[in-house]
């Protein structure tokens, strides 16, 4: 049944949604903050592979051409004819229009200077030929310049691969912290599972375990905090449910009980349960060695009661002799209707005599009693008892023994009491 | 036709048929005398005979790397791009730089080097035009001077988009050498070379008539790399050829043709 507080309540499956779709969306975004830092590193050794390293090829190919152009020059200076140094200048010339030093203004403006000079060079040395030795220190200085100038475009070369992997290495560093993060969330998230699981489910379903495995008429119903899942808060409910169900059911089972075991008309218990705990009792008075004894009663001319009176007024005579046999006998003796008229007596604790005074007393109570018919007539009715020992022997045996004691009082002349002879 | 050659090729290349497939390979050459020898050994004595050798070597070398036996034809500029064009050639080697207009007629293959171009006169011609001009002489400020360039190739082009601004005549040639010839005969001032076969020619030039005048360009298409041309929907043999590229200069075999014929290799 659901009620109007229960619809407040989350269902457990609308719980697990949330926290499954929370989960996913911090989950999903870090795996996207993984997934563009990825997306940075490939990029980064793309860019490595295709633009930079061709790059930093070009910077050391520019590097030799100008290592060739200095070679050249310094060719230029040794060469022992006219034609070999004209030569060396052609090869400078080549050298300084390859498209690698025009691209770069320093190499290209370096690489004119040396063509110009060593052209102008060339000139003076046709007319004179010791200008060659006079400015060889000033080519040394150009010679200089120009290693210099290859040293850096090297080292420039190279630098151009740090930027690539500096970017790679911090974009690494970056998704290193990130996957930590990631690694925390979902620590952090599935001891939050576990701590509401346990807050929510287990210890609720602790709770309910507990209260059925001892739910029982004789306790209290069972009393639970206030759930916060709507079917936890429904088992509980079920469960206040179930012992009220079994608190009814005890009730029904007792009547039923009651019923079964006792005779409709007088109210005493019926011979069927009446063997059952006589049974039962004369089992504990033999094994600890205590006195019990039987007795069985007729009343006295039932049979012409009934004819004279009517059935009603023997019903009324037996309804009667109950109540007054009731509240006559001790609380632990044993009586029933044991059929038609006639009655069982059980007496645990006494011997035959104890209890033939107990029964006598009734008998003489019972024969001065009048009893009203529903006719309005007076009458009194007797009765005749057989009283045997049970001590030591077994129930059916006592009760024959009691019978024959009670034929022995009806032949006597009714209305007395016939103690058994003790068995042999 | 073009397409059924293509099929055919690419069918030989997967099934490593491509052996028995014969390419026709046009070879440049610098000099017209070169055109008749055909196959035959080059003497070093003609013009730029360095310079075929190693475009001959080359070829033959990246005929090797795909496995095609090939035919070489020697011929000039101004026929190898029409007749790959045309697939009467299936290998064009002539150090052709890229141009859009190119593009449009023929595939280019990965670059084999870098090129730029430079003017060449002489002498008294520079000293004539550093008057005439009243600065130096170079490209950029050459105005009312005749200029020799090669058929179809990219100085043309580039001088003959300038000619009527600045008043350039522009002499076409054949080949190279008939460029320098010009300039011997003063039917040239000037001739826009790239530089590699400028100083394979001017080097070679035992009179030593000719310098390099101003600096050499790569702009406006004047320079940049150099690559063999091919049909334009032959893409499997472009492919085989940028691989028989790449292997020959991984492996240092470009390096050594072009030191076999030069005293530099520039890359």
């Amino acid at each position: 049944m659901t009620t109007e507080d229960d619809r407040h309540r989350p269902s457990a499956g609308k719980a697990f949604v949330v926290l499954a779709s929370v989960f996913a969306l911090l989950f999903g975004a870090v795996v996207a903050l993984l997934a563009f830092d990825q997306y940075r590193v490939l990029a980064a050794a793309t860019r490595l592979q295709h633009e930079t390293v061709p790059e930093i090829i070009r910077y050391q190919r520019l590097a030799r051409n100008l290592d060739q152009l200095n070679h050249e020059g310094e060719r230029f200076f040794s060469s022992h004819s006219a034609e070999e140094r004209q030569q060396a200048l052609f090869l400078v010339m080549l050298v300084a229009s390859h498209p690698s030093i025009l691209e770069h203004p320093q190499a290209a403006a370096m690489a004119r200077d040396t063509e110009n000079y060593l052209g102008e060079i060339n000139q003076l040395a046709a007319r004179d030929p010791s200008a060659l030795r006079a400015r060889y220190p000033e080519w040394q200085r150009i010679s200089q310049r120009m290693h210099l100038l290859v040293d850096d475009i090297s080292v420039e070369g190279a630098n151009l691969a740090t930027a690539d992997l500096d970017d790679m290495a911090g974009t690494m560093r970056t998704a290193r912290f990130k996957l930590l993060g990631a690694l925390a969330l979902v620590g952090g998230f599935i001891l939050l599972l576990i701590a509401l699981l346990r807050q929510h489910l287990i210890r609720p379903l602790q709770r309910i375990d507990h209260a059925l495995s001892s739910l029982d008429v004789e306790q209290p119903a069972p009393q639970f905090p206030d759930a916060s899942l709507a079917e936890i808060h429904a088992v509980e409910e079920a469960t206040g449910r179930l012992h009220k169900a079994m608190i009814s059911n005890e009730a029904a089972r007792r009547e039923l009980e009651l019923l079964a075991n006792r005779d409709g008309l007088t109210g005493l218990i019926n011979r069927r349960h009446f063997m059952v705990g006589a049974e039962a009792e004369i089992r504990r008075a033999q094994r600890y060695g205590r006195p019990i004894a039987v007795a069985l009663g007729d009343l006295d001319s039932f049979k012409r009661l009934n004819d004279t009176h009517g059935h009603g007024a023997g019903d009324v005579v037996l309804r009667t002799f109950a109540a007054l046999l009731t509240d006559s006998v001790r609380q632990s003796d044993l009586i029933c209707r044991y059929g038609g008229e006639e009655f069982a007596f059980l007496f645990p604790e006494s011997s035959v005599e104890q209890a033939h005074i107990l029964v006598e007393l009734f008998r003489q109570r019972f024969a001065e009693h009048d009893i009203r018919l529903p006719d309005g007539v007076l009458v009194r009715v007797t009765l005749s008892i057989g009283l045997a020992d049970a001590s030591h022997c077994p129930l059916e045996i006592a009760l024959q023994r009691a019978d024959y004691a009670l034929y022995e009082a009806k032949r006597l002349g009714r209305n007395r009491i016939v103690v058994a002879a003790e068995a042999d | 036709m073009n397409s059924l050659r293509a099929l055919v090729l690419i069918a030989a290349l997967f099934s490593g048929l491509l052996q028995a497939a014969e390419l026709k390979v046009a070879v440049l050459v610098q000099d017209p005398a070169q055109i008749s020898m055909q196959g035959k050994l080059i003497p070093s004595s003609t013009p730029g005979a360095d310079l075929v050798a190693v475009t001959d070597e080359l070829a033959r070398e990246i005929c090797r790397r795909i496995h095609a036996h090939c035919a070489f034809y020697y011929v000039r500029l101004a026929e190898i791009l029409p007749g790959v064009e045309a697939g009467r050639f299936d290998l064009g080697f002539g150090n052709f730089l890229r141009a859009p207009e190119r593009e449009k007629r023929v595939a280019f293959s990965d670059a084999l080097f870098r090129s730029s171009s430079r003017l060449i006169g002489t002498p008294a011609n520079v000293r004539a035009y550093t008057t005439k001009l009243a600065q130096p002489v170079n490209l950029a400020n050459l105005r009312g001077a005749r200029v020799a360039a090669l058929d179809g190739s990219r100085q043309q082009a580039y001088l003959d988009r300038n000619a009527s601004e600045r008043a350039l005549t522009v002499v076409a040639t054949s080949t190279t050498a008939e460029a320098l010839d010009l300039l011997r005969n003063d039917s040239a001032d000037f001739a826009l070379l790239p530089i590699r076969t400028g100083y394979a020619l001017i080097s070679r030039d035992k009179a030593q008539r000719f310098v390099f005048v101003g600096p050499a360009v790569t702009a406006h298409g004047l320079g940049d790399t150099a690559h063999i041309v091919l049909e334009k929907q032959n893409n499997a043999l472009r492919r085989a050829a940028n691989k028989a590229i790449a292997e020959i200069k991984a492996d240092g075999t470009f390096q050594r043709i072009m030191y076999r014929h030069f005293p530099v290799f520039l890359d």
